[in-house]
């Protein structure tokens, strides 16, 4: 541009800003490493909190997943117990089998109340 | 505050030191930044008029363009491109305050080429000039200093605002009839 055909309006409008075109600030460069690296030093925290939270919260999903419901557990209790009075009752059976196999001339209705009876 | 200029930008050299930078070098974003930081931070007083907030807000431009620096890709020259930034955080600013600055401005005239003038009158007309491109409204604002101020092409000036060059024509154009305005005390009817 030629200045000299400008009028001064012009011309000083360009001067006037031309001026502040640029302002060195001394440490400058220092200051914005400085922020870089702290900016850097947070986004990985940031990262790794996801990334720590994201397992977390898998971790207790599995857990949930894996550990039966109250209902299921009542079912499962119950099973046991009845699981565990036939074979109470199929022992006494087999006992009294063994025993009728051994002496066939003791009775079987006798050998049976003696098991039962108290004290036995 | 030291007013010397750095070095002058190199394109190609300003590519070399962006890898440098993207593979986390931080000397290389040293000398980016002095490299680039006088005429940003100008900009930026210019828009804003305050050092500190200029100088505030062209840290987060360098932060932004470190973050950024493994998907640059050198299609324009990175002293447009951290322009471009500047822009978008002054638009920001203005969002976030909710006000354009029309407040009287922190403004430290320098010493210029005063050889016609006397210093006094080169103070004078330098804060008067702020003063009135503080009134402008901004986007009239932002095209005229980045076409005198940083003497930058229209086409460029339309790639940061995102805008067509038409507009940006039409912006300087009203720019300079509002500044005359504005200025009529010291210039009377050119």
């Amino acid at each position: 541009m030629d200045n000299l055909n400008r009028p001064p309006f012009d011309q000083e409008l360009a001067a006037s800003l031309s001026r502040g075109r640029s302002v060195a600030v001394s440490g400058f460069a220092d200051r914005v490493v400085g922020a870089v690296r702290a900016d850097r030093r947070r986004r990985i925290v940031i990262r790794w909190s996801s990334v720590a939270t994201a397992a977390a919260a898998c971790l207790v999903a599995i857990l949930a997943l894996s550990t039966p419901s109250e209902e299921a557990l009542n079912r499962q209790t119950l099973a046991l117990v009845a699981r565990d009075e036939s074979a109470q009752f199929a022992d006494l059976l087999g006992a009294a089998d063994d025993l009728s196999l051994l002496s066939p001339a003791v009775e079987k209705s006798s050998v049976v109340d003696v098991l039962n009876a108290p004290g036995s | 505050m030291s007013q010397e200029e750095p070095m002058l930008p190199d394109d190609e050299d300003d590519k070399r030191l962006m890898a440098l930078v993207a593979a986390g070098d931080d000397d290389a974003l040293r000398l980016l930044v002095h490299r680039h930081h006088a005429r940003l931070v100008g900009y930026l007083r210019g828009e804003v008029g305050s050092q500190a907030t200029a100088e505030e807000l062209a840290m987060e431009v360098f932060i932004r363009l470190h973050r950024a620096a493994s998907r640059w890709r050198p299609e324009a020259k990175l002293s447009t491109y951290l322009i471009h930034i500047a822009h978008n955080l002054v638009l920001n600013e203005w969002r976030r305050r909710g006000r354009k600055p029309t407040t009287a401005l922190e403004f430290a005239a320098e010493p210029g080429d005063s050889s016609q003038q006397s210093a006094r009158r080169v103070a004078e007309l330098d804060e008067a000039f702020q003063r009135a491109i503080a009134q402008l409204p901004p986007e009239q604002r932002s095209a005229i200093l980045l076409v005198v101020q940083q003497e930058l092409p229209y086409e460029d000036i339309a790639e940061i605002m995102g805008v067509p060059v038409s507009s940006v024509k039409t912006w300087i154009h009203r720019a300079r009839s509002r500044l005359r305005e504005l200025l009529k005390d010291f210039y009377g009817n050119e």
